[in-house]
């Protein structure tokens, strides 16, 4: 071994830990890069120099940069994102319906009707009295616009739900070319020996925040390319190519949009609303956002138009076989529903269309009997009738109830999907958390670490330096000796 | 476990944010004073509470009606009381005038009195209360008596009863009214069938009986006026019994309504002290969060390196 082996012993100390520091300080300065691997700089030693009597070691070299990442954790975290994601969306609609039904925050629909029942016996006191009249016309006029204005806010959660789809579409469509875009860096960099590790950490990451969008599966191909699909099969990106989300109104839905996907050959389109729309909570907030539409909040404007019908029903028909003070009868309260031919049920959209038919006090059918025969009109019969229809047990869709009684079970309702939807955030977003530590624990970057490896590595290349000092010493000798 | 400092900083984060979520829900309670926000917060309760509000709101209109009826019975009372004093007096003077006594003329005077009594006891007929006339059943809104100086139509007699005999009911409680009036028809004039009087007629009889001097149409007057005044008594009996109704009545709405409220208040009231002890430990949980993050992240290996 001669003195120069020296020399390149010590330059490959120098050169490997050189890139060892490196490695170090784009651990230290990544640390709060959202997504980030540690990456390690794995040595080890050269191969000896089989030629001299006593083979030793040649050095050390930097065997590769390794990126220390969890596969398998990484897909749960694809997954919990999707769940998340669904939850999320999930939950801030059933607040916005919850607050709708609130009647704890401030008189809504439950008390007026109570009011309107209320009024109705204050006219059988009095059924004559302007002010009676008058004031079981501002009663139902209340209880009409509450009906209406529940309608309208409802389907305003509806119809915002159908419009967030614009921007969800379009942040995953932005996603995914991204992520055609870094499929092809990544395989041309690692085609040419080069590290790619940071293009594969905004890859995951991408991924990751994808699936908080849409829920999606992918494979790590042996090209270095990912394939990301639908779970259903759908493709979403492959190798370079990536497929795009669009919308079209679907006039079978009230013109609300349906979500298209175009392949990402950019030839088949296909109609994948179904397949986004799964109940099982795990389908990202597109497929959130699409049952919000479709699924969730309809139970609730179904359950008040069950209520106006029935309630207009009732009251019209008892209204109708009284005698107002004029002397007519068969008048209706409320105006009556259109008629719906079915397969749309009976009882569809009454809650919007609920109007008063009255507008005259001397309309109102208190008595039973035309008062305009005798003077009879003190006649309170109807007014009694059409009161107690507030403790009758009527045949809704839920079983039999008082009209009060089905109300407050839809109040109960919006706060058990309210309920649901809570935990379900909570629980979504506890697992991720642990997820996120579990890969913090593996991948991520500990300061601590780092810096002791910084102080370990420069020692190192100190010593490296010093070795190359005593080599110039020893040939500066050896030099000398020939003169 | 390998902790990372990123680790740390999330664990940080979400517990502060947890604590600050309960400290904002208890805080809610105190400034509420219920337990109970928003449905979410506990759907059965809410709903049951609910359930309980409807009950107790048609409580207070039972009470409110009890009310009316109150007003309406009182009334009646005291123009049957009235009744009775002008019957009683009618007899006292029948009494008078069968004895042989006296004389045509003063008989003359007695059936003067007579008639005034009668239009008083017509008009006692017309009583109202709050523009409503309460002998008329469901005629209120007119005089159900056609009075003497009245216009009547053509066939119509004074003293005539131009209302019905329907009962005004109010609802008192679930199921169950009581009739707030009395027919005046049934109560002056009779209703035809044996054992009632037409107090009227009896009335208008002994006029004639006076102003003739018959002195035996006199005398047989007084047993009519004698049931007359059974009969009014009878009517002041049945309201006063209606008058109990309704008192118990109020009584049983008293009690539930208070029942009502209490099962309420423990469905969606706050426990305050329970309350405020947990929002003191919040507070105290909070504080300590935030004092152990400032002890924790002040520590790094480069405070100790050269």
């Amino acid at each position: 071994m001669s003195v120069s082996d020296v020399f390149s012993i010590g330059v490959s100390a120098l050169y490997a830990h050189k890139l060892a520091l490196e490695v170090t300080s784009e651990n230290i300065s990544n640390v709060n890069t959202p997504g980030y691997s540690k990456q390690t700089a794995i040595l080890e030693s050269a191969l000896p120099n089989q030629d001299s009597r006593f083979p030793v070691g040649s050095g050390v070299r930097v065997a590769t940069i390794r990126r220390v990442h969890d596969d398998f954790l990484q897909k749960q975290l694809v997954s919990s994102s999707s769940s998340a994601g669904n939850y999320d969306i999930q939950q801030t609609a059933m607040q916005r319906v919850e607050q709708l039904f609130n009647e704890f925050s401030a008189a809504g629909l439950g008390t007026d009707l109570t009011s309107f029942f209320n009024a109705w016996q204050d006219l059988a006191n009095n059924p004559s009295g302007q002010a009676e009249r008058q004031a079981v016309l501002a009663q139902g006029d209340t209880l009409v616009s509450d009906f209406q204005r529940m309608n309208n806010n409802l389907n305003q959660v509806k119809s915002d739900a159908n419009q967030s789809l614009q921007g969800l579409t379009s942040d995953v469509n932005d996603k995914l070319k991204t992520l055609a875009v870094l499929n092809d860096q990544i395989q041309q960099l690692e085609f040419q020996g080069g590290n790619a590790n940071e293009l594969r950490d905004s890859r995951d990451k991408l991924i990751q925040d994808l699936s908080e969008k849409v829920a999606v599966t992918y494979t790590n191909e042996p090209d270095g390319t990912v394939t990301v699909s639908l779970p259903q099969g759908a493709t979403l990106v492959t190798k370079n190519q990536a497929g795009s989300f669009s919308l079209e109104a679907d006039p079978g839905n009230s013109g609300f949009f349906k979500v298209m996907l175009t392949d990402p050959g950019g030839s088949v389109v296909s109609d994948v609303t179904q397949a986004l729309k799964i109940a099982d909570g795990n389908q990202g907030e597109i497929g959130a956002t699409l049952q919000v539409r479709d699924s969730l909040v309809d139970g609730f404007i179904s359950g008040l138009d069950e209520l106006a019908y029935k309630l207009a029903e009732q009251v019209n028909s008892v209204h109708g076989s009284g005698y107002s003070l004029s002397g007519a009868t068969g008048i209706d309260f409320f105006s009556p529903p259109i008629v719906l031919t079915p397969p749309a049920t009976p009882t569809a959209g009454y809650s919007r269309s609920i109007a008063m038919n009255i507008t005259n006090i001397n309309d109102i059918a208190a008595a039973f009997t035309n008062p305009t025969a005798g003077g009879t009109t003190g006649d309170n019969r109807n007014a009694l009738n059409i009161a107690a229809l507030a403790t009758k047990s009527n045949s809704m869709s839920t079983g039999n109830s008082t009209f009060s009684g089905y109300y407050n079970s839809l109040v109960g309702k919006s706060g058990v999907a309210a309920q649901v939807a809570e935990r379900g955030a909570t629980q979504s977003s506890a697992g991720i958390k642990q997820l996120r530590d579990m890969r913090d624990s593996a991948s991520g970057v500990s300061l601590d670490e780092e810096l002791a490896n910084l102080i370990a590595y420069q020692k190192s290349y100190e010593g490296a330096a010093k070795l190359i000092n005593v080599g110039t010493d020893m040939l500066d000798t050896v030099l000398s000796l020939v003169r | 476990m390998r902790v990372t400092d990123n680790a740390t900083a999330r664990m940080v984060l979400a517990t502060l944010q947890q604590q600050q979520e309960r400290v904002y829900t208890l805080q809610q309670q105190v400034s509420s004073g219920m337990r109970i926000n928003a449905p979410s917060d506990d759907p059965v309760s809410a709903q049951q509470a609910l359930d309980m509000k409807v009950l107790i709101a048609a409580n207070d209109q039972y009470s409110r009606n009890i009310a009316t009826g109150n007003t309406w019975l009182a009334q009646m009372d005291s123009s049957l009381s009235d009744m009775n004093n002008v019957m009683v007096r009618a007899r006292e003077l029948a009494t008078q005038m069968a004895n042989g006594i006296y004389d045509a003329s003063a008989r003359q005077s007695a059936a003067n009195e007579i008639q005034g009594l009668k239009d008083q006891l017509i008009s006692l007929g017309n009583s109202q209360i709050g523009g409503k006339y309460i002998f008329g059943g469901f005629v209120s809104d007119q005089p159900p008596f056609i009075t003497t100086d009245g216009v009547p139509s053509p066939g119509d007699v004074a003293g005539d009863f131009k209302g019905t005999d329907d009962p005004i009911k109010i609802q008192v409680d679930q199921q169950s009214f009581v009739a707030i009036n009395y027919s005046g028809g049934k109560l002056i004039r009779g209703d035809g069938t044996s054992g009632t009087t037409d107090i009227v007629d009896t009335l208008d009889k002994l006029i004639t009986a006076l102003n003739s001097n018959d002195t035996n149409n006199v005398r047989s007057s007084i047993v009519k006026i004698n049931s007359s005044i059974q009969q009014i008594q009878a009517a002041q009996g049945d309201v006063g019994a209606r008058e109990n109704r309704l008192e118990k009545a109020g009584d049983v709405l008293t009690g539930t309504r208070d029942y009502l409220t209490k099962a309420l208040s423990g469905k969606q009231d706050a426990d305050f002290i329970q309350v405020l002890s947990d929002l003191a430990k919040q507070q105290t949980a909070y504080q300590a969060t935030l004092a152990s993050t400032a002890m924790f992240s002040k520590i790094s290996l480069l405070d100790y390196m050269r």
